[in-house]
């Protein structure tokens, strides 16, 4: 070879060894100092994720019976590329799973990486899939909401999806404590997302979620709802709602709303149904299905309201307990002529004679001494203009009138609690401060949060606002309200031995004189220091529908039941003489 | 003027050799002498180790896709070694039992340049025929080879499987151009010479290019090495070096292969379907680390990286032996392109001078193009790595490639 020539190879060496330390650098670079940046990108191809799903907290009620809980269940999925026997498969899910063969075959014999057989399938039908030791049968477990009530308290504890989050009720509202962290394990797979064996296993085990103690009773929810139902069925309502709360703090022992539904089942719908429903109709009827009147819906309260407006009376010193009034059977009001219940007309009356026949004549004069502008101070206390702020969604706000729109009618039909529109929550609520000494409450129903292995939490704790009414007026109110039942038109609630309070209302629906109505009963109990305040409310009764007359005994009946289980004993007291008037 | 000399005498001891037949058996026993002197069995060890790394490479980068797509775990492992089998065994028959100046040989007694004197074979010898061969084999591949994956690179033998006949032209190539540089060796400096000669080498650039660009631009490089290293012209060279980054220009801007270079300069991003290969390949290469996984604990080959066993299979090397077994590897084709630099160096003979310095090119493209392919620092191209990817025809023939060399290696400071 040519001098030039083997000066020119060196070059070429030269050259070719330049390039391969190009590469050996370009190596490094990647391998050291790019090996983070990729490492993650890596990670995510080569692993698989499957969740463990995290159990859900219990739900109990204030004695630790136990009202929404977990039930283990199993989903039976196949892979289609590791199946041996398919054949098998087929013969032994469809007869295990009692679905027919043809749907097993198709899903077993289509091809895909994983292919859902059936959900919720019992534990113990899972655990006997698996004895079988099926290739490409996949059985994980899982956990289902399992409401141990089925229908008690339906509307206020809610139920869970498909994902294990809350779709109504508490189970919303505390979805987060509720819910827990869900596991993980981290598998390496191949490029068909099939497990590799001998490679570790990333495995974070699930947190449970905290379990919720409410203050709702078991026993007394029994009790309502069984009383509400009764009534529901006597006076073929459209529904019946019930309230019982302790006033002291806010704490509810019972919601009813009938009909209510089946927590295990709800999409199965409670109603009768005659033709076929498209699924927005479905989805109305079920969103109807699970709706809490008690604090979703706003209601003309009638002639319960009269206590808050006796109470913005006295706040107001406008009248006192010995105020004379005089009912000739209607006020006339501007142009317009108001009529009372009773249209003979209550003739003369003290003010404490105005409450115990809830006569509106009176109610309207009271309105007028105390003026539109205390009584809204005192509604204001009374939370009448703001949301309660009760631990479950969906809660509505009242419907009021601009204080500077409130001419002389408006302040008359307010007065005895017609134009305006409140839920029940919020009069029970406003009617507990007024009893339980003028503190303002926020109603609930969690008292506090437990983790699995027993360990409190948290407790609760909601707003309280003391003093909103002078305790003197409450005394006064507590009185009057007492004498409602021993002797006026609440006298349908008289329990022997006990001290009751409370007002009856009727309410007519608008729109007016379509001859539906709402049949409502505010009752408490001790009545010189209420333990418990209950509301009832018969949507669209039948036949006579007179609070007095149909509302007032639900109240007595399931008082009849509680008041002892609640401890409140028997006061040998002389209440005055019964009245058999229906007065209204 | 001194080697004109020296060929000169050559030819006259040649003569002198055939006219008598004692002096020949003298020759003949020094020769061996030499022989066992100076074959390079550094070389030899070598290429069969890096052949048999591959090999051990090629079970475990290809055991996974065996089993899911033919069945059997050692599918592409078998024909592997059957392949270095045979070649081998051609490699030590090429490397002892021939002169490798017979390609030389005139064929029959028509000399060409009778007729013509700026034909550039002297006459039809053995390596003209084997370039004629090997055109001929493209041309037939271009009508009538197997199609795979989209390109006609592949000629049927039946029973026996496929051939990939750019590999022979590869040899060919290697064998004509040194023959006809060796015949020759002034013509490369003169502007005509040069002309003829890229005349002569063009049909095949052409041939292969249509079907199989990282091929053609193999050999091309062959051909660009050997002229260059030949011809005390640089400025030609230089002037084809500027025309060839000219072309390549124009090609991105023209959007040929517009895919591949966009895929080059945004790999993270992009979505392009050619992408997924580089990009799992980057993910081996960035998961070896210094040391890597381990031999056989390769998480990419499972399916991530297409055909690991193939273009991409040093991808799998990064990720099993890390950053040192990579190095090693590149050493090794190092140390066998220096073997072959020193024997081109060592060889008084220009022909097998020529031969070695084009073998030396042919590996040496094929390594750096390959590991900057995986790497991502070039586009994309498909070229395997010599010695170990996965395929017959490619390790046959570089064996004999090898086989070749080490014949030349025979005659080291024969004079």
């Amino acid at each position: 070879m040519k001098t030039h020539s083997r000066r020119s190879l060196m070059v070429v060496l030269a050259g070719i060894v330049m390039l391969l330390c190009l590469t050996i650098g370009r190596l490094s670079y990647l391998m050291i100092g790019r090996a983070k940046h990729y490492a993650q990108q890596i990670q995510d191809v080569h692993e698989r994720e499957r969740s463990i799903k995290a159990e859900r907290g219990v739900i109990y009620d204030r004695n630790g019976v136990v009202l929404a809980a977990n039930r283990p269940v199993c989903t039976i999925s196949v892979i289609y590329s590791q199946m041996t026997d398919r054949e098998k498969v087929i013969e032994i899910l469809s007869k295990e799973l009692s679905i027919g063969e043809e749907v097993v075959r198709k899903r077993v014999e289509k091809v895909s990486s994983r292919e859902k057989i059936k959900s919720n399938v019992d534990k113990s039908i899972g655990d006997k899939i698996r004895e079988y030791g099926l290739d490409g049968v996949v059985i994980d477990e899982d956990y289902k909401r399992y409401y141990p009530y089925h229908e008690l308290a339906s509307k206020v504890l809610g139920f869970t999806g498909a994902d294990n989050q809350g779709i109504i009720g508490l189970e919303v509202y505390y979805d987060s404590t509720l819910m827990g962290t869900d596991g993980k394990i981290l598998t390496l797979t191949n490029a068909r997302g099939v497990e590799i064996e001998n490679k570790a296993e990333h495995r974070q085990e699930p947190i449970a979620g905290t379990s919720l103690y409410t203050s709702l009773d078991v026993n007394i929810q029994q009790y309502a709802q069984q009383a509400c139902e009764k009534v529901l069925k006597a006076k073929n309502a459209k529904r019946v709602s019930m309230i019982v709360m302790d006033p002291r703090q806010g704490e509810i022992l019972a919601m009813v709303n009938v009909p209510e539904f089946d927590l295990n089942e709800p999409y199965t719908l409670t109603m009768e149904t005659e033709k076929e429903l498209t699924e927005q109709e479905r989805s109305d009827l079920l969103n109807t299905m699970w709706r809490n009147f008690c604090i979703s819906d706003t209601y003309e309260p009638g002639s319960a309201f009269k206590v808050i407006t006796a109470t913005a009376a006295l706040e107001a010193n406008a009248v006192n307990e010995g105020s004379q009034f005089y009912c000739p059977g209607y006020k006339k009001v501007e142009d317009r002529i108001i009529h009372c219940h009773k249209r003979a007309g209550h003739g003369a009356e003290t003010f404490l004679d105005g409450i115990k026949n809830s006569c509106n004549p009176v109610f309207m004069e009271i309105g007028e001494r105390t003026g539109i502008k205390n009584l809204y101070k005192t509604f204001r206390k009374l939370g009448l203009f703001s949301k309660t702020g009760i631990d479950v969604p969906g809660e509505s706000s009242s419907i009021m009138h601009k204080e500077e729109n409130v001419g002389a009618v408006e302040l008359a039909t307010i007065s005895f609690g017609q134009s305006f529109q409140i839920t029940p929550m919020q009069l029970i609520t406003g009617i507990s401060t007024v009893i339980n000494g003028g503190t303002k409450v926020t109603p609930h129903f969690g008292i506090r949060t437990e983790s699995p292995d027993g360990e409190t939490i948290s407790v609760l704790e909601y707003e309280e606002i003391k003093d909103c009414i002078a305790s003197s007026v409450s005394e006064t109110m507590k009185y009057a309200l007492e004498q409602v039942v021993a002797t006026g038109s609440g006298n349908k609630a008289y329990l022997e031995g006990f001290r009751i309070g409370g007002k009856t209302a009727t309410s007519e629906k608008l729109p007016r004189k379509s001859g539906k109505y709402i049949s409502s009963f505010v009752g408490f109990a001790p009545a010189n220091d209420p333990k418990v305040v209950a509301i009832v409310m018969i949507d669209e009764p039948e036949g006579v529908y007179y609070g007095g007359t149909i509302a007032t005994p639900v109240v007595a009946e399931v008082y009849a039941n509680i008041l002892p289980y609640l401890g409140i004993k028997q006061e040998i007291q002389d209440t005055g003489e019964k009245k058999s008037t229906i007065e209204e | 003027m001194a080697t004109a000399a020296r060929q000169r005498n050559d030819q006259t001891r040649q003569r002198q050799e055939q006219r008598h037949p004692r002096n020949q058996r003298q020759t003949v026993q020094k020769q061996q002498e030499k022989t066992q002197r100076s074959y390079d069995f550094t070389l030899l060890f070598l290429t069969v180790f890096l052949s048999c790394f591959g090999l051990v490479m090629i079970y475990s980068s290809s055991t996974y896709i065996a089993e899911t797509t033919k069945g059997s775990a050692d599918y592409f492992v078998k024909r592997q070694g059957l392949a270095i089998i045979v070649g081998t065994i051609a490699m030590l028959f090429i490397s002892v039992n021939f002169d490798y100046r017979i390609f030389l040989k005139p064929l029959g007694k028509i000399q060409f340049h009778h007729i013509s004197k700026f034909f550039p074979f002297r006459g039809v010898n053995l390596a003209g025929l084997f370039y004629l061969f090997a055109i001929a084999l493209q041309v037939y591949t271009l009508f009538f080879g197997v199609e795979l994956n989209g390109a006609r690179r592949w000629i049927s033998l039946g029973p026996l499987g496929t051939v990939q006949p750019s590999e022979i032209t590869k040899v060919a190539v290697i064998i004509a151009f040194a023959n006809l540089i060796y015949n020759a060796p002034k013509r490369l400096n003169r502007w005509t010479g040069f002309c003829l000669a890229a005349f002569c080498m063009a049909p095949v650039i052409a041939l292969i290019g249509k079907e199989n660009m990282s091929t053609m631009l193999v050999i091309a490089g062959i051909i660009f090495i050997m002229g260059f290293v030949a011809s005390r012209k640089k400025m030609y060279f230089i002037v084809i070096g500027m025309f060839a980054v000219a072309g390549a220009v124009a090609m991105i801007l023209f959007g040929w292969r517009k895919s591949r270079w966009e895929i080059w300069r945004d790999l993270e991003n992009t979505t392009i379907e050619g992408a997924f290969q580089i990009k799992q390949g980057l993910y081996a290469i960035a998961s070896g680390g210094l040391f890597g996984t381990g031999l056989g604990e390769s998480m990419q080959k499972l399916g991530f990286v297409p055909e690991a066993y193939n273009d991409m299979i040093f991808t799998v090397i990064c990720e099993e032996l890390g950053l040192v077994g990579a190095t090693a590897v590149i050493l090794l084709f190092f140390l066998i392109i220096f073997r072959i630099f020193r024997i081109a160096m060592n060889t008084r003979d220009l022909f097998g001078s020529l031969i070695c310095t084009g073998v030396m090119t042919h590996i040496a493209i094929q390594v750096i193009m390959n590991v900057l392919v995986v790497t991502n620092s070039i586009p994309s191209t498909g070229i395997p790595l010599p010695f170990i990817s996965y395929g017959g025809s490619s390790v046959i023939f570089l064996l004999m490639e090898m086989g070749i060399v080490l014949n030349i290696s025979r005659n080291l400071g024969h004079s």
